[in-house]
Parts: structure tokens; sequence; C-alpha cells
């Protein structure tokens, strides 16, 4: 698929979806009761026509055939690098609050940069680990008198 | 003299101790991420901006300020001996500065660069000064549909950027202002998009997207290419950083000449560092007696783009500072953070706080010649910097953007948020998708938002409300054109292409 071809399909489920929900939304109790509703129906109607026009000349060019698209490349070790991190994010942020951010930050980042820079440079990932989580609980808590759980 | 009083007392401001530290302390740390490529000013500003909370609000400014042209003039250093730029607008700082350091003349190069930056920053300041107060105090007269037109302007203008990418700019900016729409609507007290949710009632903070948009996402398009990512090995022993008379001379009139254009590139919303640098450097190039010299180490290409780009960045700051309304990422950022502070940008910040403003004006003064200061000396000790691994670098980021949203809201919503964004700010990037005009649009979104309901308000509902002004209309019309200027272009030099083929040749 054309990669256009393809934004424009997504802005089109992102408008109807995101109109639907703003025609879901509640009335306002108080002065005129669409009043919350108008912009966020607008702004999803636009989308809808925006992703439809884009659409449109997308098909209008791959009709002519127009090849004028680079088709973006994902490899297999770059989507497993960005998966393994995002899959660190969201963990980290399951357990950041119930371990505390000193063992929860020193797993995410030990994670991360044994991921990032390999098992095999564990003295040097380790290092790091313990002195960025450390330092940086030191600045935020000890300095700027930030709380950190 | 008006204006001259103030801006004593701004300097009075600017040059308390706990604001020069903050200067001298953002211009190195801004000069250190602007130098590392994927970090950009917008980046790093984000990156570093739950380290001003605690700060009083022209502290806070003045650092981020700091940090904004450390960043610019960092992302030179990387372009001149690495021949890597750190973000777009070094970009042109590489065509010329790197065959200079390839010659053996990289302390040239680097002192070329300061110097042109300084003259840049310190000219464009002062035209900053001229300006400014005449712009706030017009604007006095804008009420809620002006504001909604004004804002039209900007997001207009920074989608249209490029004319292949117009409708996704525009997709992107609505993407941006749905995302403003989450949360409680606090002229209502509708919840909105909020799913149940109470963590979202209070909203996607705009530095959340910042962060996820810019920063992480970034950190994963670096990621693809981290295997081939070895940091180059970097000079940084250097003899005496400074310039002949012979290669001043080459370079003060492309210094004076490209920086009132890169300072009027910097007021126009959408337009940014890479664009008014590149112009400088095909503007100098298109005048020069010896154009062949360009791209193998002409001062002349060094310069130009130098004193553009720092000329850009101070122009970029009037529309925020006297409107409220950003023009470009990294004054998006800023604007934020000013909101964040509990101060509203535009017109009324000169009449009730000038404190802050002239202090963050008289700041850009000092802070050009602490930037020169630090970066002419200390440049060999700042470039090791570029010695440092990606593979090390990008997870201290992203552990950095995951601490710096929390301090936000103290919310671990922000987390999962944090990373949605920075995987649709990554595919975004992987399908040509503009970033700046989402980020923009999230953070003007709730304004843009509340003055088209106060003008409609007014009106009774009537959409003409935004017609009865000339103001509103110059502005409607100035963003009917930002947006149609790309294919006027694009029509014209078709025509002129066209002419040009039907001349018949004797």
């Amino acid at each position: 698929m054309r990669p256009n071809l393809l934004v424009g399909v997504v802005s089109v489920l992102i408008g109807a979806t995101y109109t639907a929900q703003a025609f879901m939304l509640p009335k306002a109790m108080v002065g005129n009761p669409w009043a919350p509703l108008y912009f966020p129906i607008g702004l999803g109607l636009l989308m809808i026509a925006l992703g439809t026009l884009l659409i449109v000349l997308e098909v209008r060019k791959a009709v002519k055939g127009v090849d004028d698209y680079k088709r973006p490349k994902f490899t297999a070790s770059s989507i497993k690098l960005i998966a393994g991190t995002s899959a660190a994010c969201v963990t980290y942020a399951l357990i950041f609050e119930d371990l505390g951010f000193i063992p929860s930050s020193l797993l995410f980042l030990g994670s991360l940069l044994s991921m990032i820079n390999g098992l095999k440079a564990w003295k040097i990932n380790g290092v790091i680990t313990l002195g960025f989580t450390f330092g940086a609980w030191f600045t935020f808590v000890k300095i700027f008198q930030i709380n950190l759980p | 003299m008006e204006v001259l009083g103030y801006l004593a007392q701004g300097f009075l401001v600017a040059m308390t101790p706990v604001n020069l530290v903050w200067m001298v302390a953002g211009s190195a740390l801004g000069t250190v991420l602007g130098m590392l490529p994927g970090l950009g000013p917008s980046t790093g500003i984000a990156l570093l901006l739950p380290l001003t909370f605690g700060m009083r609000p022209e502290t806070a400014l003045i650092a981020m300020c700091a940090i904004y042209y450390g960043a610019m003039f960092g992302g030179s250093r990387s372009s001149i001996l690495l021949n890597v730029p750190g973000d777009g607008a070094a970009v042109a700082s590489a065509f010329d500065g790197y065959p200079m350091a390839c010659k053996g003349q990289a302390e040239a190069a680097l002192a070329i660069s300061a110097i042109a930056y300084f003259i840049g920053g310190l000219l464009s300041t002062i035209a900053f000064v001229l300006v400014a107060l005449p712009v706030a105090r017009f604007a006095l007269r804008f009420g809620p549909p002006e504001y909604f037109c004004l804002m039209i302007f900007a997001l207009a203008a920074t989608a249209a950027i490029s004319k292949e990418a117009l409708l996704k700019g525009i997709i992107s900016l609505v993407f941006g202002l749905m995302l403003s729409t989450v949360g409680l609507d606090f002229q209502s007290g509708v919840p909105r998009f909020t799913f149940g949710s109470q963590e979202l009632q209070m909203g996607i903070d705009f530095v959340v997207v910042i962060i996820g948009i810019y920063g992480i996402s970034e950190v994963f398009v670096n990621l693809e290419h981290i295997a081939d990512n070895v940091a180059k090995p970097v000079q940084s022993k250097f003899g005496r950083i400074w310039i002949t008379m012979e290669q001043w001379k080459k370079s003060i009139g492309p210094i004076l000449r490209q920086t009132p254009i890169g300072f009027l590139i910097g007021v126009l919303p959408g337009a940014g560092g890479t664009i008014a640098a590149l112009m400088a450097y095909n503007n100098e190039k298109q005048i020069s007696k010896h154009p062949e010299e360009f791209g193998k180490g002409a001062i002349e290409g060094l310069a130009a783009p130098e004193a553009a780009n720092n000329a850009c960045s101070v122009g970029a700051l009037i529309p925020m500072m006297t409107l409220g309304v950003p023009g470009s990422g990294t004054t998006a950022v800023m604007l934020g953070a000013l909101l964040i502070l509990g101060l509203q940008p535009g017109p009324l910040l000169f009449e009730q706080h000038p404190d802050v403003a002239w202090g963050i004006i008289a700041s850009m003064f000092l802070g050009n010649v602490v930037c020169a200061l630090i970066n002419i000396p200390l440049a060999g000790a700042l470039v090791r910097v570029l010695s440092v691994p990606p593979k090390l670098l990008y997870p201290l980021v992203v552990v950095l953007a995951f601490l710096g949203v929390y301090t936000i809201n103290f919310s671990v919503m922000d987390f999962y948020l944090l990373t949605i964004l920075g995987l649709v700010g990554y595919l975004m990037k992987k399908f040509k998708v503009p970033t700046a005009p989402l980020i923009l649009a999230s953070v003007v979104g709730a304004s843009m938002e509340s003055s088209f309901r106060q003008s409609l308000m007014l009106s009774n509902g009537s959409l003409a409300v935004f017609f009865r002004s000339w103001i509103c209309l110059v502005l409607l019309l100035a963003a009917a054109v930002s947006v149609a200027w790309p294919f006027i272009s694009d029509w014209r030099s078709k025509r002129n292409q066209g002419e040009a083929v039907d001349v018949p040749v004797d």
C-alpha cells in the first residue's frame, strides 16, 4: 500500500472514531448544552475530510501510475529493539510506584542498556545504571526537593 | 527612552547571581545537547524542562533561552568537526565548516562560527528590543476572535511549510488539537474523552506530548541505526581558536547581510532555523564572486548560515513573547513552560510582568556573550561529548524523559501516554508526517478553543464574528496565503519553465 494512502485511511479511522465519541459526550448543564461538543465535532469532521482528500489524491496518483513515494523500511532488528524498549517502558509504569524510584529505575535502565548496548558490556552497563539512578535520585530529591516514590 | 529604561531594569534582573549561574549552566547544557545528533533544541528543552519547575519564572525562562541558543550553537560544533549536524538548522554549517576542518582549519571554523553566531544574535536582539513593545501594544487590541485567527495563522503557516506534506501537516495539527480536547472542559465542567479515568480529567499535558513526540520517538528512530551508529573519533585538541584579519574581512559582509534575513524568517511562524540557514547559504553563494569555492571550505559559506541561524532563533521568540503564539516546536515548548509557571505570554506579559519580559530580553544579550565565551575556550572540552557512544546515550535519554514527565503530575498514567506518543511520533516520522504542527496544536489547542467559544458567545453563535475586524481578515488572509503559497510558487516555477522552453532560439 502507498504510505500516504495508509496515512489517509488511518486519519479517516481516527476522525470517525473521534467524531462518534464526540457525539456521545455529555451535554453541558449550563448555557448552550452543545458548547463543549462543537469544537471536537468540528475537529473530527475535519480529520475525516482531510483523510478522505489524501486518499482521493493518492488513488488518483495510483491510477495515473505516478510512483513518487518511498515505502518506509522496518527491519526485524529495529522492530525488536523498539518493541523491547516499549515493553520496558510499560513495565516501568507498572512497577514504578510499587517498587519505588530506585529499584524500578535500576531495573528499567539496566534492561534498556542490556538490550541496546548488549549483555557483553555488563560491567559498563552496571556502572552507568547505578551511577545514573543514584545521581538522578540525588539531583531530584536532594537538590530540587522533588519527591520521588 | 522608555525601552532603554525597561531594558536597564531587565539587565538588573538578568544579572542577579542565580540568573547568571543558570545562564551559564543553560548555555553549556544546551551546547552539549545541541551537539548530540537527534537531540535538537526542542528535545533538549523538553527534557530539561522539569529542572526549571522549582525556579522563579524569570530564572526558568532565562535558563531555557540559554539552553535554546546553546543548543543552536552546539548543533554547528558537530557539523564542523564531524559533518554530523546536531539538528536541521546546523546542516548548512557542515557544507563549508567540515571541509575547513578537514583542511586543518578547525580552529578558524569554530571561531568564525562563534563570531557569526554572536554578531547575528546581538543584532537580532537589538531588533527584538525595538520591535517587542510596539508589537505587544498592538496586540492589546486583540480580542478572542483576533486571537483565534492568529492561532489559525500560526498553525496554518507551520502545517504548510512544505507543499508535499501540506495535507499531512494539517492532519498532524488536527490530531494535536484533538489531543488538547482530552480532559475536563473548564468552561462547562464536562469531561471529554477521559473514558472514566481520573488521571485523564486534567488532560494530556503538552509536556508529555512534546517529550513523547520529540524525545522518545527520536530515540526509536535512532535505535534503527544503533548497530552502525558508532561514535566517530573527534578532534578535541585545538590550537588557538581565532581568525585572521583576512578571514574576518571575508566573514563580516555575509554576517551583516544574512542576519536580518534570519531574523525575519524567525519571526514568521512555521519557518525555522533550517530554512534561515539554507537561505542564507544560498544567498551568499549566489552573490559571491567565487561560488565554486562554496562547499570546499568557503568562510562566507560558514559565516552566513551561522549568523542567520542565531538571528532566526531570536526572531522566533517575538511571536511567542509578544503575542503568546509560538511559531516553532521549540518556542511551543517554551510557551508551555511559561504556562506551567503561571504566566500567560502575550502583550499582558509586558504590562503585568515587565521584570520577566525584559529580564529575558536582557538575558539574550548576556546569553550570547556567555555562549561565545563558553564555546571558544572550552570547545575542546565540550566536543568530547561527541565521543559518547549512542548505545549508552539513548537509554539515558529515555530514563531522563520518564523522570521528567513524572515530575509534572506525579502520575504513572503519563508513562503510558509517553510510550504511546513515542510510538505515534516514530510512525509519523517513518511516514513523513510532520510533527511540529502536532506539538504547536497541542500547546495552543486549549486557548484556541477557548478563544473560539468566547468569540461565539460574543456574537450569539454567529461565525461572522471572525470576519468583522480588519485584523481578523488580515490574519485569515495570511493563513490562506500561507497554505496556498507552496502551490502558487510551484505553479509559477512551472510557468517560468514553460516560458523558458517556449523562447525561440535563433
